[in-house]
């Protein structure tokens, strides 16, 4: 849908599509199955996307609001496998070695 | 920056992989006209100093954990993203909000055509870089590693 009238000037809507980036990557094969980390994940856009090929999927992010709105789009996705929690990069709430694949999407 | 790298490279397993993606700020955005099945450009859409700022010292970032052998640059690369506009308007209005770009974009068409096609659709289309990294985790024998470790001594 195009920006204008009915799409948000600031939204994740104008980033690429979460599959489509993953295909950018080098396909779905990095993230099948895998345990994964979205540092930085803001709404949630791309570990909802991405939710339904891993083991699972935990979002990061130093925003509350964001992490709220993350959380309502996996709800309302019905995803199960994704978790989100409020949090920096700079001291990760994770023991060693708890993730295969981290993924920094617009976040560094 | 780099400290969040090495708390990534310390919560990755061996093997594991750190994807970095962002707009690649090295290569000026284009403003465009869809037309037909093509695109007409209409001009180009610098990033913002600030945004060029941060994105070289992520860059160092990078750079550095590389340097320390905490990562291996396995893959690199670069893809377009096209957002869609319903007008040139809407677009103009895109880049006087968004942070990251300069507010108005260098065109290269005259006035008189941007005012034919202002009701058309139009695309902001943008590179995206990414990188795949693999973390390199040393194998210490438990019993170095506990020796090595300031709080089991």
């Amino acid at each position: 849908m195009d920006v204008g009238t009915r799409v948000p000037i600031v939204s994740s809507s104008l980033r690429p599509r979460p599959l489509d980036e993953l295909r950018a990557w080098g396909g779905t094969r990095l993230i099948r199955g895998k345990r994964v980390l979205d540092v930085g994940c803001g709404d949630g856009r791309f570990a909802v996307g991405l939710a339904p090929l891993a083991a699972s999927v935990q979002g990061l992010d130093p925003d509350p609001d964001a992490i709220s709105a993350a959380r309502r789009n996996a709800r309302e996705a019905g995803i199960r496998n994704v978790r989100f929690e409020v949090g920096a990069a700079q001291q990760l709430p994770y023991a060693d070695e708890a993730f295969d694949v981290v993924i920094l999407s617009w976040a560094l | 920056m780099v400290d969040a790298l090495r708390e990534i490279h310390r919560v990755l397993a061996p093997g594991g992989i750190l994807i970095d993606a962002r707009p690649d700020s090295r290569v000026v955005a284009r403003a465009e006209r869809r037309a037909g099945h093509g695109f007409q450009r209409f001009g180009l859409v610098a990033t913002n100093r600030e945004e060029l700022t941060n994105d070289r010292a992520s860059d160092r970032a990078i750079a550095q954990v590389l340097r320390e052998g905490l990562f291996k640059s396995r893959r690199r690369g670069r893809f377009w993203h096209l957002v869609p506009f319903e007008s040139l308007g809407a677009l103009r209005n895109y880049l006087w909000e968004h942070l990251r770009f300069v507010r108005r974009a260098r065109w290269v068409v005259d006035e008189k055509t941007r005012r034919r096609h202002a009701g058309d659709r139009f695309v902001m289309r943008r590179a995206i870089r990414y990188e795949v990294l693999s973390a390199i985790k040393a194998t210490v024998p438990s019993t170095a590693r506990a020796a090595s470790d300031p709080r089991m001594q």
